[in-house]
This record gives C-alpha cells, sequence and structure tokens, in this order.
C-alpha cells in the first residue's frame, strides 16, 4: 500500500477537492467519492482529474481559463505588488500557502524551484527570465514581509514572496476556486492555518491561469511542463 | 553505529525479548510493530521539519502511537491533515494487520524549534512511544526536500 501513497486518497482529501475544484467536477467527486468506498486505495482527486482530461495526470488544463486575481500585496521588501502589472505578459505560477506548514507547502515550492533549476540548465537564460513564481501567503499574521523572505531565501530567493490583508488573499484565492479558511487556534493556543493544494500556471500569452497543478506534482512534473509553460502552450 | 535508513526496533533488538518477525504471527492477539521508510525532507529553516514513516502491524491487536522524542527538537508532535489544514491529535491507531502511514499531505510528524538544521544525508534519531507496545527507536534518514517516496507504479 505505501507503494500508492500518492495515489492514494482519503475522505478528507474528497473533502477538500469538492472545495478546491469547480462545481462540475465537484458533483463527479461526490459521486465516485462515494461508489469508491469499498476500495482503499481509490484516488478521488485522481478521479476529479480524469473527467477533466481523461487521463490520470497530476495536472489539468482547464477549459475555461480563470482570469489572474486583481491583488495588490506587499512583497518580502515591504513594497506594494500589483500582481497584474507585475506579471503582464509572463509566465506564471502561483501557489497559496503558508510558511508555518512544514508539509506540502515547503515541497511544492521546491519541487518547482528544484525544477527551475534544472530546466535552467537546458534553456537559455532568456527564457527563463520572465518566469514569476509567486507565494502567496495565507497566513499574513505570522508570514510578515520578513519572514516570508526569509523562508522563501532557504527555497529560491527569485520567489516572490506576498503578504497583506488576509480578506483579500482570500477572495483573490477563490477567484482561483482555491477555498482558504483564516487561521485558528486550537486547543493548544496554536495557530491553525489551511494552505491551496493547486499551483496554477498563467500564460504569458493570454495572461489567464490555464494549467492546475496537484499537490502530488513532483520536481519531474514540473520539469517537463515548464519549458512549454514559458511560452504559453499546453503542456 | 547509525546506518542512514537503518530503523532499529529498540525493544527487540537491546533486551532480545519479545516475538520476532519470523514467528508468522497474525492470529497472535497482541500488536506487533516495525517502522519502515522513515524520511524527513530537509527542511527550509530551522524553525520546523516534517517527518515521515510507516508503521506495520502484523499482531491480533490494534495500537496507539501516543508520543514521539527526538535529538532534534524538544517539541514533536503528532499531526493529522484534515482538509487543507493539519491538527494536533494526542494519538494515531496502527491498526491490527495493517499499519498506520505517516505521508506528505497525511498524517506527520511535526518538529518545531529544532536544534539544529538537518541536512541531507544526515539522520535524526526518534523514539516512538506506544499505548501497549515497547518503544521503538528510529533512525530518520534526512533526504532532499524533494524527495517522495512514491515512483507512481
Ligand atoms: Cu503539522
Amino acid at each position: 500500500m505505501h507503494t500508492n501513497t500518492k495515489m492514494t486518497k482519503n475522505t478528507k482529501d474528497a473533502r477538500k477537492s469538492r472545495q478546491t475544484y469547480a462545481v462540475g467536477a465537484l458533483l463527479v467527486a461526490a459521486i465516485l467519492g462515494l461508489s469508491a468506498c469499498g476500495s482503499e486505495d481509490a484516488s478521488t482527486t485522481s478521479v476529479v482529474e480524469v473527467s477533466e482530461t481523461g487521463a490520470t495526470k497530476v495536472s489539468t488544463v482547464l477549459d475555461e481559463p480563470f482570469a489572474k486575481p486583481d491583488l495588490v500585496l506587499t512583497d518580502t521588501e515591504g513594497k506594494p505588488y500589483d500582481l497584474r502589472k507585475e506579471t503582464k505578459g509572463k509566465p506564471t505560477l502561483i501557489y497559496f500557502g503558508y510558511t508555518n506548514c512544514p508539509d506540502v507547502c515547503p515541497l511544492t515550492m521546491n519541487n518547482i524551484a528544484v525544477a527551475k533549476k534544472e530546466v535552467s540548465k537546458k534553456l537559455p537564460k532568456s527564457e527563463l527570465a520572465n518566469l514569476r513564481i509567486v507565494f502567496v501567503t495565507t497566513d499574513p499574521e505570522r508570514d510578515t514581509p520578513a519572514e516570508l523572505g526569509k523562508w522563501l531565501k532557504g527555497i529560491d530567493p527569485e520567489i516572490v514572496g506576498l503578504t497583506g490583508d488576509f480578506d483579500k488573499i482570500q477572495a483573490g484565492a477563490l477567484e482561483l476556486h482555491i477555498s482558504i479558511a483564516p487561521p485558528t487556534k486550537d486547543e493548544n493556543g496554536k495557530t491553525v492555518s489551511e494552505h491551496g493544494t493547486q499551483v496554477i500556471a498563467f500564460s504569458p500569452k493570454t495572461d489567464a491561469g490555464y494549467v492546475l497543478y496537484d499537490k502530488s506534482a513532483t520536481v519531474q512534473d514540473y520539469e517537463k511542463d515548464l519549458p512549454k509553460l514559458l511560452k504559453g502552450a499546453k503542456p | 553505529m547509525v546506518v542512514a535508513g537503518g530503523i532499529v526496533a529498540g525493544g527487540l533488538a537491546l533486551t532480545g525479548c519479545g516475538s520476532s518477525d519470523a514467528s508468522g504471527s497474525s492470529g497472535s492477539s497482541a500488536a506487533e510493530l516495525s517502522v519502515k521508510a522513515a524520511y524527513m525532507p530537509q527542511p527550509v529553516t530551522d524553525s520546523m521539519a516534517a517527518g515521515y514513516l510507516v508503521i506495520e502491524n502484523k499482531g491480533g491487536a490494534a495500537d496507539e502511537l501516543t508520543s514521539v522524542t527526538s535529538d532534534l527538537a524538544q517539541d514533536v508532535t503528532v499531526h493529522e491533515t484534515a482538509g487543507q489544514a493539519m491538527k494536533q491529535v494526542s494519538a494515531l491507531q496502527v491498526p491490527a494487520g495493517g499499519e498506520l502511514v505517516l505521508r506528505s499531505g497525511g498524517s506527520h510528524l511535526m518538529f518545531e524549534n529544532l536544534k539544529r538544521k538537518p541536512k541531507e544525508g544526515e539522520t535524526v534519531s526518534l523514539r516512538l512511544n506506544f499505548i501497549k507496545s515497547k518503544a521503538i527507536t528510529v533512525e530518520m534518514p534526512v533526504k532532499s526536500a524533494t524527495y517522495q517516496p512514491t515512483t507512481g507504479h
């Protein structure tokens, strides 16, 4: 079973999929989620993707791309960062997470950073120069510009880190069908935050978000797709 | 004495008591635990790290992982992931004849306020404490930040 962990999803994941995917997929996830009860290894997330791409891929090309959210936040230098303006005409990857996340957030960002490094060995510098990797915090209270900067420096200092008003961030995420609850405190007084589960790739040609990457996307997946994403092509 | 990836079942190795794996004990009424596939992705900073492993139970009774101690941090907690948030839990079940899987995106060990920043190639010592079974000592190898144990097959 451990050999299948990548594909293994439990019902909690199914719930999450229902939260984060568009309505059509949502119903599919719900129905198949129920019918898959007998099978331990039923992959609910992949089921959703199957309905959209016809393959068990970690990425999903959207039929109806997302508009880039109109977000003006604060970067790791403490300066205002206008997402639309700064990333206009540039291939852009956006992820919503938080730095006190030991698990999925650093893995996702490291996967992208390592993939970028690998791709940079094969492509001319000019092709990668436009790539923008944007990490938007879902825990702005703890993720100050300085904290974000410190954390991202440990991954890839070129990643843009954004923080700001939670409501604004939440609304921006929701435009990308990523729902994030505000941080809460648990019984021990520890802050509990949420992260998004997808990375969204925006095309340099249309500035629209046209590919979703699941949290199971690996370095190799990003490495394979990046050259195409840089051109706004479908992976 | 530390071998990267090496996992020692503390109680068994040290005292030689308890049942061995060879006793083909699926009908046994006690939990029989062993740990495999342990790893820690190299953390970004020294403020926190995650650890993953699989606890296999060949015995006929369930057990519970209740606490973890480590040389890496005073503060080690067991977390499960609910939806998009993780949450500290007081115990996780190791089902009879089954396994408890701690994996990226799911339940995990969380180390906070690290005494050092572990680097790829190093190991971290852990002691897993259970309700019934003896504690198990694990030498958890530190892997690259992007390490994933599955190859998708
Ligand atoms: Cu955790």
